[in-house]
């Protein structure tokens, strides 16, 4: 992190609106990646950024170390997420109409539905690392940092999840070769 | 270490992200070359990889998506004004909850030391606020005096002028010519009471104690004097005189006299002075002359401030009259608001009044000083007559109650003028006692004569006179004073003989063989000598003595020869004789009574009947018998709490034979 960077998360810690704005600029495509990745749903996962940042927003004052604010915004995005994911569950009827919907959408494939079936069986974490990849294309260091995760132990988790999904989609992807 | 198999994933994961070294890459290479298993798998995963790239780019925010959850966060969390955001923003820091913390502590140190010191000085500030409340008073009427001593006589503006609140009263009245008479009749008045007032300072000047310099802040104070005298003097009449002669010398007047007579004679009376203040002192010094001096007050009510409100509300009631009046005049409103005007008017008048009566009192009051004398001649106290009252208490016994009683009542009506009675009573209680009590009131000529005759009705117990002298109107003693007699009161209480303490008591025992025989001899020998048994019992122990007690009574002059008589029936013992001597009294002894209490007995049986062989197996034979049904009662008992184990063991034992045979 360089020394911008951290001054401009000093500045929105206290209280600098500019800084929060650009901040939300630079940082709400990641939180929507993590987000997705749990929820598998735009809707929510836009609502739930929007929720987190403004949370964020209110919440500021608790970061004492301007270095961990990514973090710390990430991991209010992950706790809102998983708040919304255990209400739907609590409301099945209402996933089930989600569901039905999407694939009775004309250009959602028979493959995209497998693909998006095997997502859903990943833990959110894994989910969470994948969107933040496929989305925002980001490496390993950086997922970590959002994800809070230690040192390496990304390589192991996309791993796996890597490999579940292949496992899963064995013979999608034998008929599309 | 892992194998690059083993771990197939993470290393086909990681190449596809990107995230392998040179090294690494080339060792998957190399490891793909070698196994097929793996190949298939790192085809798979980049297929996957592709589909999962196209799938989730569809699912890819678009590129406004920045700019919705900016405009989101702005709607949700308006900009706040300046100055509470950077207040806001401010309380967040650390430092800065520190220093407001600190800056709070501090004001609260600073709040506690003002207190603890407003709380020390508390008692001087009291002292200046009162010292204040001394002298400012004194300070505006020194200031309103002004206009006083340079001899003008607007006083009535002055005074406006110095009172704010007072609005001015010479405000020319637009009023009717009542109205008009009104005004100049309260200046006037207004202008009598500072003639007055004025007149208090000079009073003080004229009249200034020994030893002590007039204050210049008592000048122009309402000052209500009143002195009480109290004097003892050797004439009434000429005091009154007197004071009377100081009053008009002095410009003053007697108010009020009265007197009294008192039942000796001498007069005892108040007289009230009203005097000019100045010459109070000088009055005062007069009349102690004129007798001497018991008790004097000299009191001083300062009525300045009641005074001076009044004064001042006296104002603004008619002012308030005035509008009033003028509300009334315009005639413009509602007739109830008219109404309420008037009530109003009426009730603001009424005040007026009540204050000018007020202010009417204590002009009066100043004017004058009131001066009370209490007048007493001397040797008030003595006495003017002596009554001699006379006491007599009388007991009398008789052998007839009722038959007194009734000669005393004779008595009484055949003197029916020097005798009365007050109160007689006949008690007779249930076991025929009988007693009486008389109160007779006796003219004092006769009541010797009387007290002789009662006296003789019957023996008398005890006579008491007591004489006492009661002074009337007054205490102590006097050389001329009247003696008069009163009627002498005798109380007689009248009993039954029997109730008489014996004169003279014996006690004797007589030991005869036959005591029965002895104790119907003793009757015999005392009904003849004039004697009465009053009680007697017999009683016989399981000894076989015989006992036998009589008492007798007989009269002092039969005694000895009952004595002779006792003596030669039988062998005499143990006498004591007891006599009560009445010194005092004088008694009849030969009709006194003497108690005699004889004692007859006999010698018992030589062997008791609780000894000797026949009672010794009289008792063997009654204990052997107890010991018989003592154990007999054990067998009884033991029987009630074996019986129930016996018969429940007797009867489960029956029924098992019975069981037997029958299985038999």
């Amino acid at each position: 992190m360089d020394a911008s960077e951290r001054e401009q998360y000093r500045a929105a810690i206290h209280g600098d609106r500019e800084a929060f704005e650009m901040i939300i600029r630079t940082h709400s495509r990641t939180l929507f990646a993590i987000a997705y990745g749990i929820l598998q749903n735009r809707e929510e996962a836009e609502d739930v950024v929007q929720d987190s940042l403004v949370k964020a927003w209110k919440m500021r004052w608790r970061v004492r170390d301007p270095e961990k604010f990514p973090a710390w915004l990430s991991m209010i995005a992950r706790h809102r997420a998983h708040d919304v994911f255990r209400k739907r569950r609590s409301l099945p009827s209402t996933h089930e109409t989600i569901e039905t919907i999407e694939a009775n959408t004309p250009e959602a494939s028979a493959m995209d539905q497998q693909l998006h079936s095997a997502l859903a069986t990943l833990p959110a974490l894994h989910r969470a690392a994948l969107s933040l990849r496929y989305f925002e294309e980001m490496d390993y260091r950086s997922i970590e940092n959002t994800l809070g995760l230690t040192n390496g132990a990304l390589r192991g988790i996309l791993g796996r999840a890597v490999a579940s999904l292949r496992k899963q989609l064995r013979p999608a992807l034998a008929s599309t070769d | 270490m892992a194998t690059v198999h083993d771990e197939i994933d993470n290393w086909l994961a990681a190449d596809l992200y990107g995230e392998l070294s040179a090294e690494e890459q080339r060792q998957l290479h190399t490891h793909l070359v070698d196994c097929a298993a793996c190949r298939k798998t790192h085809q798979e995963t980049k297929t996957m990889n592709k589909l999962l790239e196209e799938t989730l780019a569809q699912q890819k925010p678009d590129p406004a998506f920045e700019q919705r959850m900016l405009t989101g966060f702005r709607n949700r969390i308006p900009e706040k004004s300046g100055l509470i955001k950077s207040l806001a923003d401010l309380m967040r820091s650390r430092s800065a909850q520190v220093t407001a913390v600190v800056a709070v502590l501090l004001g609260l140190v600073q709040l506690g030391r003002t207190f603890t010191t407003k709380t020390a000085t508390t008692p001087r500030t009291r002292d200046r606020y009162a010292n204040e409340q001394l002298f400012e008073p004194p300070a505006q009427f020194a200031a309103m005096s002004e206009p006083n001593r340079a001899g003008a006589l607007n006083k009535a503006d002055e005074l406006a002028a110095a009172r704010p609140q007072a609005v001015p009263l010479q405000a020319p009245p637009p009023s009717s010519s009542t109205e008009m008479k009104a005004k100049t009749e309260s200046s006037a008045e207004l202008e009598r009471t500072m003639v007055t007032g004025s007149n208090i300072p000079v009073a003080e000047e004229a009249a200034p104690k020994p030893g002590e310099t007039p204050a210049p802040e008592v000048a122009n104070r309402k000052l209500i004097r009143n002195a009480t005298v109290e004097l003892e003097i050797v004439s009434f009449d000429d005091a009154v005189q007197k004071i009377t002669a100081f009053a008009n010398e002095d410009h003053g007047y007697v108010a009020t006299t009265n007197s009294q007579k008192q039942a000796n004679g001498k007069l005892r009376g108040q007289v009230i002075v009203k005097i000019l203040p100045e010459n109070l002192d000088r009055f005062l010094q007069k009349i102690r002359g004129l007798g001497e001096l018991k008790n004097q007050t000299l009191g001083t009510e300062d009525v300045t401030k009641a005074y001076f409100d009044t004064d001042a509300r006296l104002k603004n009631a008619r002012v308030m009259e005035q509008r009033l009046i003028e509300m009334l005049k315009t005639k413009t409103g509602k007739v109830s608001d008219l109404l309420q005007v008037e009530k109003e008017l009426g009730r603001v008048r009424e005040d007026i009044e009540k204050m000018q009566g007020e202010l009417k009192y204590w002009d009066s009051q100043l004017q004058f000083a009131t001066v009370t004398i209490s007048l007493a001649e001397k040797e008030m106290e003595e006495p003017a007559a002596f009554l001699i009252k006379e006491r007599s208490q009388l007991a009398l016994y008789a052998p007839d109650v009722e038959k007194i009683y009734n000669d005393i009542k004779a008595l009484a009506s055949s003197r029916s003028r020097g005798m009365q009675i007050t109160n007689a009573q006949l008690n007779r209680d249930y076991s025929g006692r009988v007693s009486a009590t008389m109160t007779i009131l006796i003219a004092p000529e006769e009541s010797d004569a009387v007290i002789t005759r009662v006296k003789s009705f019957g023996r008398v117990e005890n006579f008491q006179t007591q004489t006492e002298r009661i002074a009337q109107g007054g205490s102590g003693m006097s050389q001329n004073a009247k003696i008069k007699r009163d009627k002498v009161e005798l109380n007689i209480t009248i009993s039954r003989e029997e109730q008489e303490q014996a004169f003279q008591q014996t006690s004797l025992r007589i030991r005869t063989s036959s005591v029965d025989e002895k104790a119907k001899d003793l009757r015999a020998v005392a009904e003849k000598q004039g004697g009465r048994v009053r009680s007697s019992s017999f009683s016989r122990d399981p000894d076989g003595r015989e006992l036998a007690n009589v008492w007798l009574r007989v009269p002092m002059k039969h005694y000895p020869a009952l004595m002779q008589s006792l003596d030669s029936s039988g062998k005499v013992e143990n006498v004591t004789v007891q006599r009560q001597d009445r010194t005092g009294t004088q008694i009849d002894e030969a009709n006194a009574p003497a108690d005699i209490s004889i004692q007859v007995y006999s010698q018992g049986n030589i062997v008791s009947n609780q000894s000797g062989p026949l009672a010794t197996l009289r008792r063997t034979l009654a204990q052997s018998a107890g010991a018989i049904m003592w154990s007999l009662r054990m067998i009884g008992v033991a029987i009630a709490f074996l019986a129930p184990w016996i018969i429940t063991i007797v009867a489960i034992v029956w029924i098992a034979k019975r069981i037997r045979r029958a299985r038999r």
